[in-house]
């Protein structure tokens, strides 16, 4: 696709680049008016339908439409194509396609890869450093992460890290469904994961509950180190202010739709490409994560057929607590999955919208 | 600035990892010759070539981060000629190659020369079966096969097949902007012929005849038989959902594979089914036509190319003799067995360690004086005096112990 020994098709390729480079929203098939060659290679069929879809959603800057056109789509996958029509049948390489039937997962690489440089370059806020309070309640918070990270900054921020000499260990939970939705909210926004429906199949196949919502074996770790009348069981977060020693009740983690996270894991793959392990997961919480939270969708739910299952393991989860010993803060009921509205898994398409959504909020860069 | 870069961007299974780390061994002698290989460990151009085309590997990538502009601020500031070398960068997109050609100087006027080496696929095919096989694939030989015959090229497979190995398309993006006179084919040269052709020809293109290098490698990727690919391949398929990528490496490609399998030289070799050599030389010869044409320069004979002809006594990987196969499952056996039993061994030297650390600690905490030192520590950080006190203290006695 260079620039050079230009056809009848691959000018009408540079005019149909320069149309979309101009706001033009029309679609390859229906592109008639020649063009002459802007760069040294014409862009992918990926980032040229990606560029067509943002000027369909809203006003792209002129940055953000080069750096679209100079993409690459990050990671394992189908190279660049070319646009069919636009060169002859190539002895070489991968067949020519239409844009227009590109999936949404293709076109969402790339747009990761994009995303992924803006979080990037938005770097982490400055952080200011609260002074811990020396008389504060000595306190740790383990279990559900979606449930004891938030809640953990938060009492960080008020000047209450925790540990400390005999501090109280408080294990968070919920139903177990929703458990399973917060684990892989928290890898997606943290260390990376497999995609929803290959993580849940794999636990179920092992047959175990990830460990940091085992709550038991999570609640046993706890009293080894610090005996069983300093661990205490809340599945209920409304009792977790008066047991960490705080009046005020204390910030729970932004609701985010399946999309979203779904959007942050994918986001997070390129990310950790461009910074430390320990940068990216900050990036993602701290950058990314409020972002994605502004834009409210369906939540994501355990589906239907790994319900039962579920079941089974907050049962043994509840009965093994109760025989522990632990003083319970909420009904142990409240282990086994309950009906929550909400999709059994992320669609492609709008995971894509999401991301095009993000991308025009960011002009700038 | 580099006057010269010389950039081998593939193929794969073509003496890469043999070339990589003689290079890499010979640093200094290199260096002496004005050539530089930058590259402090083994694998920095391939963690260079994950950031350029920013390429999740296994969890590898995290020591990727910022490793191409690393590797090219290197090259931009030596004075002479520049050795770059990884396969997998034969899949780089042509903004990628643009933005690797202009971070090595292209721009501003550095000579830059591509090399790549090729391996007829004849020998290339199966291999690349195999090695996805070694990278937890568990599709069948027949399955491999009718991916990278479906001309639409949409799955994972035969997208990343042909990216690594379609000469003429990967020359493409890389020699666009390239005079063919830099561009240079290194062919390999068919089974049976001097054992050192290939290395010559390595040195050929990349100007090292004449140097004394130490020519003995430690790193090679070996190959494995029918049975032991088969058996691999069933091990995929039983234990990679439960097997973590990070334990797959060590343990499957590693010992099994690499260590253990890949000894068993006298199972019948994997091969391009015969019913596929005319589909095979129909490829080649297009790829011998279109090179010839575009003038590059070829180090060996294209004619290697052709790859030998069909094998007589072809065994089909998908059904594999299963008594050669259980022979090599035992071999398999007797390897996670005498690791397993090195990992006891060693797990015990370690309890035994820990516990003679606890009682050290144990026999501190008695001491009359520990609770008192503690004390006297946390008031001391209770004010500013006191830290600076407990600081000024720490850096005299030569040690910075983390606050309590």
């Amino acid at each position: 696709m260079s620039g050079d020994g230009e056809t009848p098709g691959i000018r009408r390729a540079w005019g149909w680049a320069a149309h979309l480079r101009d706001g033009g929203t029309t679609p390859w098939r229906d592109w008639a008016v020649e063009g002459t060659a802007h760069g040294r290679h014409l862009p992918g069929a990926q980032q040229l339908e990606l560029l067509r879809r943002l000027n369909a959603a809203g006003d792209v800057s002129d940055g953000l439409a080069t750096r679209v056109l100079e993409a690459s789509a990050p990671g394992r996958g189908r190279p660049d194509l070319e646009l069919v029509g636009s060169v002859d049948v190539l002895a070489f390489g991968p067949p020519p396609v239409d844009p227009a039937d590109l999936s949404a997962d293709e076109l969402l690489r790339v747009a990761a890869g994009l995303l992924a440089e803006d979080v990037h370059a938005a770097g982490l806020p400055v952080a200011g450093t609260v002074r811990p309070r020396p008389w504060r309640t000595r306190y740790r918070l383990v279990g559900d992460p979606m449930l004891a990270d938030p809640r953990r900054a938060d009492l960080g921020s008020r000047g209450r890290p925790p540990g400390g000499r005999n501090e109280l260990v408080v294990v968070l939970g919920t139903d177990v469904a929703q458990m399973m939705v917060d684990i892989w909210t928290a890898r997606s926004i943290g260390v990376g994961t497999t995609p929803w429906g290959e993580w849940v199949r794999r636990a179920r196949r092992l047959d175990a509950l990830p460990r940091r919502i085992d709550l038991p074996r999570v609640a046993r770790t706890a009293a080894e180190r610090v005996g069983v009348r300093r661990v205490r069981v809340v599945l209920d977060v409304d009792a977790l202010p008066r047991l960490v020693g705080v009046r005020r009740p204390l910030a729970a983690a932004p609701e985010l739709s399946a999309d979203a996270v779904e959007l942050a894991r994918r986001t997070g793959q390129v990310l950790g490409l461009l910074a430390t392990p320990v940068e990216r997961a900050a990036l993602l919480r701290e950058v990314l994560v409020p972002r994605l939270a502004e834009h409210p969708g369906p939540a994501l739910v355990l589906p239907r057929r790994h319900v039962e299952w579920v079941r089974g393991h907050a049962r043994t989860m509840r009965d093994e607590l109760a025989r522990a010993g632990y003083p319970v803060h909420g009904d142990p009921d409240g282990l086994l999955p309950v009906d929550r509205p909400g999709v059994t898994r992320p669609s492609d398409a709008g995971v894509l919208a999401l991301a095009l959504r993000l991308l025009l909020e960011k002009k700038s860069i | 600035m580099s006057t010269r870069v010389l950039l081998h961007v593939g193929t794969p299974k073509t003496g890469t990892s043999y070339l990589q780390d003689v290079l890499f061994r010979n640093q200094r002698t290199l260096a002496a010759a004005g050539i530089l290989y930058p590259a402090d460990r083994f694998d920095a151009h391939f963690l260079a070539a994950l950031d350029l085309m920013r390429m999740p590997w296994g969890g590898l990538e995290k020591q990727a981060v910022g490793q191409w502009d690393k590797l090219a601020k290197k090259v931009r500031k030596h004075d002479g000629t520049s050795i770059i070398s990884h396969e997998i960068l034969a899949t780089a997109s042509r903004a990628q190659v643009g933005r690797a050609l202009t971070s090595l100087g292209h721009d501003d006027g550095t000579e830059i020369h591509v090399v790549i080496s090729v391996r007829d696929l004849v020998r290339q095919i199966p291999a690349e079966w195999q090695e996805n096989v070694k990278h937890r694939a568990a599709l069948s030989y027949r399955a491999f096969l009718d991916q990278i015959q479906d001309p639409r090229r949409e799955e994972r497979i035969s997208t990343w097949f042909w990216g690594v190995q379609e000469l003429p398309e990967i020359l493409d993006r890389w020699g666009d902007d390239l005079p063919p006179e830099r561009i240079h084919l290194v062919t390999v040269p068919p089974v049976g012929g001097p054992q050192d052709l290939l290395w010559q020809r390595f040195s050929k293109a990349f100007g090292l005849d004449g140097l004394d290098l130490t020519l003995e490698a430690e790193r090679t990727n070996p190959s494995l038989g029918v049975p032991e690919t088969a058996l691999v391949r069933r091990i995929n398929r039983a234990a990679n959902q439960e097997l973590e990528p990070r334990d797959y490496r060590p343990l499957v490609r590693e010992l099994l594979a690499h260590q253990t399998l890949s000894r068993r030289v006298d199972s019948p070799r994997l091969a391009l089914p015969p019913d596929l050599h005319p589909w095979v030389s129909q490829v080649t010869a297009s790829w011998v036509d279109e090179i010839e044409r575009r003038g590059y320069d070829v180090v060996g004979d294209l004619g290697d190319l052709a790859g030998a002809p069909p094998v007589t006594d072809y065994v089909d990987p998908d059904h594999p003799d299963e008594a050669q196969v259980a022979d090599a499952a035992v071999d398999a056996l007797r390897a996670v067995l005498l690791e397993g039993s090195r990992w006891q061994r060693r797990e015990g030297e370690l309890r035994a360690e820990l516990d003679d650390a606890y009682k050290a600690l144990e026999r501190s905490y008695l001491r009359p004086t520990y609770r008192w030192r503690e004390r006297t520590v946390r008031r001391l950080q209770n004010s500013g005096l006191g830290r600076r006190g407990l600081s000024a203290y720490r850096r005299l006695r030569g040690r910075s112990s983390p606050p309590a």
